[in-house]
């Protein structure tokens, strides 16, 4: 089946909310039905049509996204397993929010909350990322929950926010609060990461090349181990193409931290060392 | 006499076979009879440790006093050596095959061996090794003796356990797989002296044991004590059997010829039919090259007229000949 090309038209003045696109594809609308449906855009209404041309099937398989800006959100909610959404382009908030399996490639940066909720699937932003990456949409009591979030250049403060299960990968640095309320799952990082990682945190696995620049205050320092888990966890983290494939795949030497005691947390902060 | 058709593929000079009558390879007889097997349940599991030596230890004790379903409920055995390449956490591994009349008792063995003599073993860490038909706990029990400080991790959707332990961690896959497989399969050898019959049954063992998907689950694998179905104490649903005790020579029941003085059996476990068919072969073949001229004067399977198990493994279909 051949690809199907979404572009945006617009101006990138006003903010798109871009889950008709997740109906479109669960109803499978043709591009002349879609570009008929009325989308909000601030305080007035227009057709799609007038801000998107789409060329070819939504059924198929591939879809690709041109032109998208930072006003664009909500780009591939929902997401379902089998679909491929590549994204030309910067993106707005909520990317790959409640991603159900599919795959979600995002060529520029994204801005708040990509990949949170996250059930399946893959996520690979190829800039930066805002705030809340894996995270959960305000009043859920569990973030991404499955999958494999890769962001090639940094993401923001709260990376990983009620993280539940799943593996969220920043080749560069991660700001403050990372793995903040974390509940299971590993979050990785190549660069460095900000201050009180691990606050609040039950379970689940932070892993980086360095000491954060301050762990919250409930961790206790394990000392080196040779963890035998390491390997198999860096088959997962090698997997993709990224400045992680660098690790070497035996590696396993770890300083460990345990916390946060202050909610009687098992999650585990480790170091790479040696 | 005519000429076996397989002899220049498998490249012995001296075989024969007279129709319907007589089958001889390197002058040893195989008898026109099959080997009686039957139906089991079985896992393989993988054992890691930080050198071979850990790793042995922890496979060998855990398939220890695990010769018959009989006794002992479970039929284990090591099936061969993995490499680092070969293993999950890249280290040097065991594989280990376990055989069980049904699940629910394959399962219960797994557990209570990995529970005693893996998770109790230096260094170790233990992986599924089958995908199989079904699934039954490997870690997903024992974890509960990390006393809440086990923590549990996903990895390509395969969920692993970290149980600490006091030389750090203990790692064991939740699930292994399981399948239906065959147990029983075996080959009896008959010779002139007992030195004669081990060194054939040796022979037969290290070329079997070459082989994967099966196990040798008796001691070296070997029997001596081959039994037969039932006994005059109503207690014992098997017994020595007589028929070929050399000891007892000349009695009504016994088969042995005056000449033959020991007899030596060998059991396979494996997880298909083909398997074991490969294996049977390759220890006859391996037993026939020492021929006749080494003592060995014959080799049957242990038919007990189909009361045992639906599987028949005919010998001498086996080895490629005519079957009557």
């Amino acid at each position: 089946m051949s690809a199907t090309t979404i572009e945006y038209k617009g101006s990138g003045d006003h903010r798109v909310n871009m889950r008709w696109l997740q109906q479109a594809l669960e109803q499978d609308l043709s591009p002349k039905e879609i570009s008929k449906s009325t989308l909000n855009l601030g305080s007035e209404q227009t057709l799609l049509g007038d801000i998107f041309s789409i060329t070819g099937k939504l059924s198929a398989s591939e879809i690709t996204l041109k032109n998208s800006t930072p006003s664009l959100d909500y780009v591939g909610i929902g997401l379902p397993s089998g679909r491929t959404l590549s994204v030309e382009g910067d993106c707005g908030h909520y990317l790959g929010q409640q991603l159900a399996g599919g795959r979600l490639i995002c060529t520029g940066s994204a801005l708040h909350y990509a990949g949170c909720n996250m059930q399946a699937g893959s996520i690979e932003i190829m800039s930066n990322a805002g705030d809340y990456v894996g995270g959960s949409i305000a009043g859920n009591r569990r973030g991404m929950a499955g999958g494999r979030l890769l962001i090639h250049g940094d993401s923001g403060d709260f990376t990983g926010d009620l993280m539940r299960r799943g593996l969220l990968m920043v080749a560069g640095n991660i700001g403050d609060h990372c793995g903040n309320r974390m509940i299971a799952g590993t979050i990785t990082s190549m660069g460095s990461v900000g201050e009180n990682a691990g606050n609040s945190m039950r379970r689940g696995t932070l892993l980086f090349p360095s000491k954060p620049a301050s762990i919250a205050t409930g961790f206790s320092d394990c000392g080196r181990h040779s963890l035998g888990f390491l390997p198999l966890l860096m088959r997962d983290i090698r997997a993709p193409e990224s400045a992680f494939q660098t690790l070497h795949p035996m590696r396993r030497r770890v300083q460990r931290y345990l916390g946060d005691a202050s909610v009687d947390g098992q999650g585990e902060l480790l170091i790479w060392i040696g | 006499m005519m000429k076996w058709k397989n002899a220049s593929v498998v490249g012995w000079s001296n075989i024969h076979v007279k129709k319907h009558k007589l089958m001889n390879i390197n002058g040893v007889f195989i008898e026109d009879t099959f080997a009686e097997a039957f139906p089991m349940r079985a896992t393989r599991i993988i054992i890691t440790g930080i050198n071979y030596k850990w790793a042995r230890h922890a496979a060998e004790t855990m398939t220890g006093f695990a010769t018959s379903v009989i006794g002992c409920k479970v039929e284990a055995g090591i099936e061969r050596e993995l490499g680092n390449h070969e293993t999950p956490d890249g280290r040097p591994g065991i594989a280990v095959l376990l055989f069980a009349t049904d699940r629910k008792t394959l399962e219960a063995q797994l557990q209570a061996r990995i529970g005693q003599c893996v998770l109790t073993c230096p260094t170790t860490a233990v992986f599924a090794g089958l995908e199989g038909e079904g699934q039954i706990a490997l870690g997903k029990n024992l974890r509960y003796f990390g006393d809440g400080y086990q923590t549990s991790k996903q990895v390509d959707n395969h969920r692993y356990w970290r149980i600490p332990v006091m030389d750090g961690e203990f790692l064991c896959e939740e699930t292994t797989g399981y399948q239906t497989a065959i147990g029983g399969g075996n080959l009896l050898v008959f010779a002139r002296s007992l030195s004669q019959v081990l060194l054939a049954c040796e022979a037969a063992i290290d070329a079997m044991s070459m082989l994967p998907n099966i196990i040798l689950p008796f001691p070296g694998g070997g029997v001596r004590s081959g039994s037969k179905v039932g006994s005059k104490y109503k207690t014992l649903s098997a017994s020595t059997n007589h028929p070929y005790c050399p000891t007892l020579k000349g009695l009504p029941d016994n088969v042995l010829d005056k000449n033959v003085e020991a007899v030596m059996e060998i059991v396979i476990d494996g997880l298909s039919i083909e398997d074991l068919n490969l294996a049977m072969r390759r220890g006859i073949e391996a037993i026939c090259d020492l021929g006749k001229a080494q003592g060995i004067e014959k080799i049957t399977g242990g038919n007990y007229g189909g009361k045992l198990g639906p599987h028949h493994f005919h010998l001498r279909e086996i080895m490629g000949g005519d079957q009557t």
